[in-house]
């Protein structure tokens, strides 16, 4: 489990940057959409927050906000999308407390730190086993925590739920 | 050094000893609940589990609150699938007109002092009201819930917030949840627990407790725990929950913040259009007018808001030009209601009722889309633009005394300068 885990903990891609206070709600589910599904949604999600945002995504990039992202939204449906989409990981300052768990349970990495001076194209290295956020082009690197070890083994089955299938006792053992 | 209420919660349902703030614990969870609008995700995580039985899924409660009745035929749909699966899994439901989800766990005894009570819904804090841990989950939790009795947490920092003195006649515990919304800001205490505290707590009933620990959820509060006394055991037992025993922290515990508010000072408070921490005193807020004025919800449609409100319009009719709607928060509140004739002082000056429910809370209900130019005043919990179905349209929130004053007025109104405003129960 230890060693797996280890062998799959960096994340390269492309940064897409976000401001403060993103509501997942509003930019990134269908709460007020109802009836849409989650490819209806990632077509157009975030695009009323940066027009380009279609046009540049990548599978594999980054999404990089300041603070609160997925404030006041509690719905996994977000996170479905931003998987659909293929983010592979969120650096943010500062989290919703709903959002972060969710991504957590669905598999998707959510790192707490600085952003400031990380700006759309960069190119984005995460390091989950030592918790250090890099971009190279620009010689930022920060340390933060790393994400605590029973958080580290949900991501890296790939979420909770298949967390639990290989761990039906909830041992991290 | 010691631990606050959560540590002590979460550690007792982890390890068997306090855990510690920014730890993840795996935990215990004693009971749960679904409502309607997020059935459907969390139904999704069980297919996705595959699990034949899901053996914890006895403590859970399966709300049809939102769609109450149903106002689209998906929702409808989710009922049926609502009541299949609390045949099938042993869960027990609270079919449309039984009111809403954190008015029935307590009412039910699912909720008890120390507990661990999870929801698929934000308002999950209310339970904190009872001295419990209760906590918004989404529906991948509450399928592992279902499944295991467990999940995993991590252990929130706790804020102390010490409420001195008593509050006026006139002044709810609604009045204080805005006046920090006003100080700390829309999720403020994001992630943290708040611990309430002090004679203006202690003073409190039942009902304002509640309001109190529900509307923590727009500061972002993972959790927001009372202390309990008699008054608190007494409505427990009542209610057929188990066994109180109630959790205290440790004088030494330690807290990210200590604040303190003298409670006697405060006035009404009311947060403006679309933003929730926009708040000012209602005597600052006289020149509004308002069109619409609405009690009910998890935050504030209690026996007791609604006692305020026929203190406030018995034998008066509302201002012309005014809808007054009001949604008692279960079906025991509202007999209550009609057993002491609130509904008929409240419906003979202009006023309607609605059945139990998430009533007129938000658009999604289609209980009440607000118009052009409409203004709403509301005893509900968020009024960020466009939550009653219409961008056009503002919401304004205050306790149920300044609604019930409003709607008599036709403005944003003092209910201390009205006749029957200083109502308390004895």
């Amino acid at each position: 489990m230890e060693g797996s885990m280890s062998s799959n903990v960096k994340i390269n891609g492309a940064a897409h940057k976000f401001g403060d206070n993103i509501n997942t709600d509003v930019h990134c589910s269908n709460k007020y959409t109802p009836g849409k599904d989650v490819d209806d949604v990632a077509e157009v999600a975030f695009s009323r927050l940066d027009g380009e945002f279609h046009g540049r995504f990548k599978m594999g990039d980054v999404l990089v906000a300041g603070a609160n992202f997925g404030i006041n939204s509690s719905r996994e449906f977000a996170v479905h999308v931003l998987k659909k989409l293929g983010v592979s990981a969120i650096v943010a300052k500062s989290y919703g407390r709903q959002f972060f768990r969710n991504a957590i349970n669905n598999g998707l990495p959510v790192i707490e730190c600085d952003t400031d001076g990380i700006d759309t194209a960069d190119a984005i290295e995460i390091d989950l086993a030592t918790g250090k956020v890099s971009v190279a082009g620009k010689s930022i690197e920060r340390q933060t925590p790393p994400l605590p070890r029973e958080v580290q083994a949900i991501l890296s089955s790939g979420g909770l739920i298949p967390f639990l299938k290989e761990h039906p006792d909830w041992s991290l053992k | 050094m010691g631990h606050t209420i959560a540590e002590k919660i979460l550690g007792a349902h982890a390890t068997g000893s306090p855990a510690k703030a920014g730890e993840v614990v795996v935990a215990r969870v004693d009971s749960t609940m679904i409502h309607d609008a997020r059935a459907d995700g969390a139904f999704a995580a069980v297919e996705r589990l595959g699990l034949k039985d899901l053996p914890f899924a006895k403590n859970t409660a399966l709300v049809l609150d939102h769609y109450s009745p149903p106002p689209t035929v998906d929702a409808a749909n989710t009922h049926i699938e609502m009541r299949a699966f609390a045949d099938k899994y042993g869960a027990r439901l609270f079919d449309v007109g039984s009111g809403i989800c954190h008015q029935l766990m307590p009412e039910n005894g699912y909720v008890t002092c120390g507990a661990m009570v999870c929801g698929t819904d934000t308002h999950s804090v209310t339970y904190g009201a009872f001295n419990a841990f209760g906590t918004g989950v989404e529906g991948t939790d509450l399928s592992v819930i279902m499944a295991t009795g467990k999940n995993w947490f991590r252990v929130p920092e706790t804020v102390k917030v010490v409420l001195t003195g008593k509050l006026q006649p006139g002044v709810w515990a609604k009045d204080v949840t805005l006046f920090m919304l006003g100080r700390f800001g829309a999720e403020g205490l994001n992630y943290k627990a708040i611990e309430y505290k002090g004679s203006a707590v202690a003073a409190m009933d039942i009902d304002d407790r509640m309001t109190l620990s529900n509307h923590a959820a727009e500061l972002g509060a993972k959790a927001a725990i009372l202390d309990a006394d008699d008054k608190t055991i007494a409505w427990l037992k009542a209610h057929g929950a188990a066994e109180p025993k109630p959790v205290t922290a440790d004088a030494d515990a330690e807290y990210a913040e200590s604040i303190e508010i003298d409670a006697s000072a405060l006035t009404p408070q009311v947060a403006r259009r679309h933003l929730i921490d926009d708040v000012i005193p209602v005597p600052d807020a006289v020149a509004q007018k308002i069109s619409v004025a609405l009690i009910g919800t998890c935050t504030n449609g209690r026996l007791d808001d609604i006692r305020q409100a026929a203190s406030i319009v018995r034998g008066r009719k509302i201002a012309k030009g005014v809808r007054f709607v009001v949604t008692p928060a279960s079906r025991a509140i509202y007999l209550a209601a009609e057993k002491e004739g609130l509904i008929r002082d409240i419906v003979e000056a202009g006023g309607s009722f609605d059945s139990a429910g998430c009533g007129t809370c938000v658009g999604i209900t289609n209980k009440l889309i607000a118009g052009d130019r409409d203004v709403v005043i509301t005893s509900a919990n968020r009024n960020f633009q466009g939550r009653l179905g219409n961008d056009e349209s503002a919401i304004f929130v205050s306790s149920s005394a300044t609604v019930a004053a409003s709607a008599l007025t036709g403005h944003v109104t003092d209910p201390r300068e009205m006749e029957g405003g200083q109502w308390r129960a004895a």
